[in-house]
């Protein structure tokens, strides 16, 4: 199961522990009908992919171990369940991130070779699965490098993110100051700092807050009258103040600029009504993007990565065409003998099965 | 027989340019690796036709319009596989190929309108060669910080729309386009200081105006760049100037 088809609340209760895996694992392994498993457990999904002699039955003992360990029972959960070319097809789906709650992610991928590699170390894979999750590797990265399904920011915080790397390159030793300490500047501060953005100052009129946020953000806290005074030591702004007026001044960007030597400044103002004034953009080298602006990216973004999804199942399919034999070593003909069959959303398949 | 490789050459890169603007528009990400090897097959064959034309003269050939221009473009060419890389400028031959293709097709113009044949050298004289060679490296990385410049500048206007398109995603980050940039003055003016300083070696003395005309070019250039390293030139102007001086040179070197 996975995000589209059980809400959190199952997903929490199906959620196999990471130290409980390898074990997990060999009780599988230990039901008589199945050979080979992996499982993949993230916070978005719950799959089991294994070999069997006997997929039919091997699977009602799956379903039995499955109520019989965790806190759910017969019916509430909506198993979906593919077998041969589907089977590996949904998987190189999954390890492309065409399958992931944001289209192309890449966090997936690691999360799907950390599982092929634990149940490797458990010794719960043999050479079927090791050649399915191999290709599964290979056909992630192959989707990721020919077509542009990472292209484009997905949220406001990765929009930003996107933004700040087309101007600075790599953010390493980039210097953000917060004005203001509401959620969004957090979430979109974090964002920075997960990309390498360094001293992150914070300034908001309540100063408690601000010494809050900038010790959750390992920053420092600047009382609200002397923001101004740090405007020359920031190369990002993220304005998100309640304030009913303008609070960043054209003529103090202005100012801070003509010191700057040719440095450029980013000035992210997600406040409602808005922080910043809108002509400050017409100054060279400054870059402001309002709360509109990087939603409507965001937009876009979403809409190009999902007009993509197409193309990487193309990507996907002609794969499993050439590489057909190959992929799928062991499995049966029959279904996925001559191509790889769509995955339909009502498809009710078996476990992947032994020839 | 050099005609065909210059042809092959301005063809090369044609496809190139086709090819990354076809790539840009489709949907694939794919192809775009290959502007690099047709770049390649265009030098291989520009190469060729500037070593005929040299073993024709008997000396670096760089005897009419139409080689300089060749000689320019197979700078540049040289230029961008050396330092697009390193300076992590991606689709810098996007918006270098239309150019290089564009002096090819001048070249061919001009072979075909009158070509001048062979030119003799009076004397052998490496320092004319050393010469000649600097200079015109010099120019195609002056070229080449006149691409960047124009690549500042679309990324700058994509940046402030508020509406970036898709180019904007394989552009490089606008930083990175600076910093090339003045690596390539500093590379071109190096390059050109040594052409110059060689000219005051060679065994015949070049005539006034053509001494004046490359010290005029050199002046600009060094200007720019300690300008830049003692007031940093804000990028928006240093991209502007980096063009126009390139297009100064261009029009000098009629001129030479």
């Amino acid at each position: 199961m996975n995000h589209k088809t059980a809400p959190v609340e199952l997903r929490e209760r199906l959620a196999f522990a990471e130290k409980a895996v390898p074990q997990h694992l060999m009780e599988i392994c230990g039901i008589a009908e199945i050979s080979e498993a992996v499982v993949l457990s993230t916070c978005n999904r719950v799959e089991i992919y294994g070999g069997s002699e006997n997929p039919g039955v091997a699977l009602d003992k799956l379903v039995d171990y499955l109520v019989g360990h965790f806190a759910v029972s017969l019916g509430e959960v909506e198993f979906y369940r593919h077998e041969s070319v589907a089977a590996a097809h949904h998987l190189f789906e999954v390890a492309s991130g065409l399958d992931s709650m944001v289209l192309g992610e890449t966090e997936i991928f690691g999360q799907v070779k950390k599982a092929y590699a634990t149940a490797q170390t458990t010794g719960t894979t043999s050479r079927r699965m090791n050649k399915l999750f191999q290709q599964s590797f290979t056909v992630g990265k192959l989707v990721r490098t020919s077509t542009r399904i990472q292209q484009g920011s997905t949220s406001i915080g990765s929009a930003a993110v996107d933004l700040a790397e087309k101007i600075f390159g790599q953010l390493d030793g980039c210097r953000v100051m917060l004005i203001g300490a509401g959620e969004m500047s957090r979430t979109t501060a974090q964002s920075l700092l997960s990309r390498g953005a360094k001293s992150i100052i914070v300034s908001n009129r309540s100063f408690d807050k601000a010494e809050e946020l900038a010790a959750e953000l390992k920053g420092r806290a600047v009382r609200f009258d002397d923001w101004e005074t740090c405007l020359d030591e920031v190369d990002i702004i993220i304005s998100s103040t309640s304030a009913p007026h303008v609070v960043v001044k054209h003529e103090m960007i202005h100012r801070v600029m003509s010191g700057r030597r040719g440095h450029s400044l980013f000035l992210i103002d997600i406040a409602v009504p808005r922080d910043i004034e809108d002509d400050v953009n017409r100054i060279d080298n400054v870059y402001l993007y309002n709360i509109d602006q990087l939603e409507q990216i965001a937009t876009e973004g979403k809409t190009r990565r999902e007009k993509q999804i197409a193309v990487c199942r193309e990507v996907i399919d002609e794969f499993l065409r050439e590489k057909g034999i190959e992929a799928l070593a062991g499995f049966p003909e029959g279904r996925g003998g001559s191509g790889p069959d769509r995955i339909q959303p009502d498809t009710v398949a078996r476990p992947l099965t032994n020839p | 027989m050099d005609d065909l490789y210059l042809i092959l050459a301005t063809l090369a890169f044609l496809g190139g340019f086709i090819l990354a603007a076809v790539s840009l528009r489709s949907e694939s990400a794919g192809k775009q690796g290959l502007n690099i090897p047709i770049a390649v097959v265009g030098l291989v064959f520009q190469s060729l036709f500037l070593q005929m034309r040299g073993e024709m003269h008997g000396r670096c050939p760089i005897t009419n319009g139409a080689e300089v221009l060749v000689f320019v473009s197979w700078s540049i060419v040289i230029m961008y596989l050396a330092l697009g890389k390193a300076f992590r400028l991606s689709l810098l031959g996007v918006f270098t190929m239309p150019m290089v293709f564009v002096f090819q097709v001048a070249a061919i113009v001009y072979l075909l309108a009158a070509d001048p044949g062979p030119r003799p050298p009076a004397t052998l004289d490496p320092w004319l060669e050393l010469h000649a060679a600097m200079s015109l490296l010099a120019y195609g990385a002056f070229g080449l910080a006149g691409v960047a410049g124009v690549m500042y500048f679309f990324q700058d206007r994509q940046l402030k729309s508020h509406h970036p398109g898709r180019l904007f995603y394989s552009m490089p980050p606008i930083r990175y386009l600076v910093d090339a940039l003045v690596r390539l003055l500093v590379i071109g003016t190096v390059l050109l200081s040594v052409g110059i300083v060689a000219a005051f070696f060679m065994k015949i003395v070049p005539d006034r105006g053509h001494l004046l005309i490359s010290g005029a070019v050199w002046l600009v250039y060094l200007f720019l760049i300690v300008i830049h390293l003692v007031k940093r030139i804000p990028p928006k102007p240093l991209s502007f100037s980096a063009i126009i001086a390139f297009a100064f040179a261009l029009l000098t070197l009629s001129a030479l």
